[in-house]
């Protein structure tokens, strides 16, 4: 489903270049979990908003779905990103004065069609992520870990192909960030494809696969041996066993 | 329609923001306040000007005995002039539909019992069509009474409730200085001026019979002129002026002992200095919506500063550029709509309280509003352009960071 070919993104600033993704090749397919690993400067951010069809390769290939993502113009990057894109940030980036109802609808609100039953799919969505009842809150009113949940049924919304999330747990405590995790594991269950981005290695080995930038390259692309189980982690904290 | 949920968002915004709201709006408020206003008052003055000129006869001159540039009353110590220079006027100027020349005099007037006061006019037949003012009852002065020197009379329906109540005086003797006078007819109700004379507390004389019994005099205090188009009104005020300086021997700059008032006159000074009073008000008014344009352009550059993030995600979620272009004209354009809407309602509430509380004479139109959609849509596109292009030409990745 996505297919990068030696992707390359080089940063020009007058005559000063600066390569930050210096060809990378790899695909990742349908339903997998996949994290993207690396200290900050190795170019994570950048693959992650070429993936996500924020910013386009200067160098090489990417294919989402057969589409090569670098020669489409910004209009159709657009659709692109709300058709088949879902983003999780760090910072979840909510409208501070919408109700979390308006807050998941809104990439509704760009697609071609607004589907009729809008406001039950939004229901659906936030009833995945364990907010049923806060439908109405607006982000002030929400823990942090519940702004993130309603981040995530954003993201839900369109039945994305990829959900994309950017350090998701980085603003959030322990806890918090595991129920978030667990989120992911069962979206991923249910044949989400989910690409986390960290420089975290113990979040990044919730994932199945974990592919380590260093310095622009791939230096490392594997299958996790031990993939970690948020769910019973929560459950250690529940019972107090991992306070030290 | 995605422009209309697009549309929708940029409501919502402002909707979720009212003091800032309400701050983009003030301006616009107020200019198209005071623009509403301003020329329901201009109208007002114009309409009352347009009476004026309506009641004088806009293609009516009136050559008035006595110089200067005053409209009536006219000076009744002179009496150079004659009804030789109204038989003059009518008979060597061309374009002319009727002369009316005419004596008056404020009289008392007694019928039995009842008695009062009105202004008695010596006229010839001539006087009808010249004010295009007619009896509703009897007969005119006619050309046998002025030849005749007949003591009839036509009076006015003021004259005519006081001296006999509500029944037909037609045929009826009234006393005008102790001169016995038949009432001939009664003329139709004209009301009452501008500066509140009652026009139909009047009656009319023959010509003739007024100069030798009862003013005894040998002058006429104005000849009324009215010209058969309103194109010639001009040229046959110059052609009377010219005719009366040769015969009355003026040589500019001597001083004239006539005036010649025409419609035009009488506007220009029932307008007096509202004009430019108004255009100067309506300058404000405009120079208002303006700063009220910039103030508005400036938050909505702040809020796009402040806004950043939430351009950014939602281009991340798949707005357009164009999107979200139109997201913020939506949002410049409803602020001076409804600040337009807002503004004229204030308008017409202020205007309704001046005319109830001063009497000043104002007329609410279509004309303001046009004028006020027009500017809201003009001040929200062009102040609201810039902004928006801000917003849309943000990076989503830099946006976001």
């Amino acid at each position: 489903m996505i297919e990068v070919e030696e992707l390359e993104k080089t940063y020009s600033a007058g005559s000063v270049a600066t390569p930050v993704l210096k060809g990378l090749s790899f695909r990742i397919n349908k339903g997998e979990y996949v994290a993207i690993m690396g200290a900050s400067g190795t170019g994570k951010s950048t693959l992650m908003n070429i993936l996500g069809c924020l910013d386009k390769p200067t160098g090489g290939s990417y294919r989402l779905d057969g589409s090569d993502v670098g020669s489409l113009d910004d209009d159709a990057l657009s659709r692109l990103r709300n058709a088949k894109i879902g983003f999780v940030f760090q910072q979840f980036h909510l409208l501070e004065r919408a109700t979390a109802m308006s807050n998941v609808t809104l990439p509704l609100i760009y697609a071609d069609e607004y589907p009729e039953d809008a406001e039950k799919m939004a229901e659906q969505a936030l009833a995945a992520v364990g907010l049923t009842e806060r439908r109405q809150y607006r982000p002030n009113e929400l823990s942090g870990g519940q702004q993130q949940r309603v981040a995530i049924a954003r993201a839900l919304i369109t039945d994305p192909e990829i959900i994309l999330a950017d350090e998701p747990t980085g603003a959030l405590d322990r806890e918090s960030g595991l129920e978030v995790m667990v989120i992911f594991k069962q979206l991923n269950r249910q044949g989400h494809t989910i690409i986390l981005v960290t420089h975290d290695r113990a979040v990044a080995e919730h994932a199945q696969r974990i592919i380590v930038l260093e310095d622009g390259k791939i230096a490392e692309d594997g299958v996790v041996e031990k993939q970690r189980d948020p769910v019973l982690e929560l459950d250690t904290i529940g019972t107090g066993e991992d306070e030290k | 329609m995605r422009m209309f949920r697009i549309a929708g968002q940029g409501i919502q915004a402002l909707g979720t923001n009212r003091t800032r709201t309400f701050f983009m709006m003030a301006g616009t408020i107020v200019g198209i306040a005071a623009l509403t206003v301003i020329m329901a008052l201009g109208k007002g003055t114009e309409k009352q000007v347009m009476k004026r000129v309506e009641g004088f006869g806009p293609r009516s001159l009136m050559l008035i005995a006595g110089g200067g540039k005053d409209l009536p009353p006219p000076d009744f110590s002179v009496t150079t002039l004659t009804l030789a220079d109204a038989d003059a006027v009518h008979s060597q100027i061309q374009n002319i539909e009727a002369t009316s020349p005419v004596a008056f005099k404020r009289m008392p007037i007694k019928a039995g019992t009842a008695q009062t006061q009105a202004t008695v006019f010596a006229v010839e037949p001539g006087w009808f069509a010249a004010w295009d003012w007619f009896v509703t009852d009897g007969d005119p002065i006619e050309a046998e009474d002025v030849a005749t020197l007949a003591r009839v009379c036509v009076i006015g329906q003021t004259l005519s409730h006081d001296l006999f109540g509500n029944a037909s005086p037609v045929g009826e003797t009234i006393q005008i200085q102790n001169v016995r006078f038949r009432i001939k007819g009664v003329l139709e109700r004209r009301g009452t001026s501008p500066i509140g004379t009652d026009f139909d507390n009047r009656a009319l004389i023959p010509l003739t019979t007024g100069m030798r019994r009862l003013f005894n005099q040998e002058h006429i205090t104005y000849i009324r002129i009215k010209v058969k188009d309103l194109d010639h009104v001009e040229s046959v005020k110059q052609q009377v002026r010219q005719l009366m300086h040769e015969r009355h021997h003026i040589t500019p700059p001597q001083e004239d002992d006539f005036r010649i008032v025409s419609a035009k006159a009488v506007g220009d000074l029932a307008r007096g200095t509202s004009g430019t009073l108004s255009a100067i008000l309506i300058a404000l008014a405009g120079l208002s919506l303006v700063v009220g344009g910039v103030v508005l352009m400036n938050i909505l550059l702040i809020s796009v500063g402040e806004r950043q993030k939430e351009i950014g995600l939602r281009r991340a979620v798949g707005a357009t550029r164009r999107d979200i272009l139109f997201q913020f004209l939506t949002e410049s354009l409803t602020v001076t709509l409804s600040g337009m809407v807002i503004g004229s309602g204030l308008g017409v509430v202020i205007t309704l309280t001046l005319q109830q509380a001063t009497k000043v004479p104002v007329v609410l139109s279509w004309e303001p509003f046009a004028l006020s959609l027009t500017f809201a849509l003009l001040v929200g596109t062009f102040f609201g352009v810039q902004p928006a292009r801000k917003a849309a030409s943000l990076k989503p990745v830099e946006a976001l960071t």
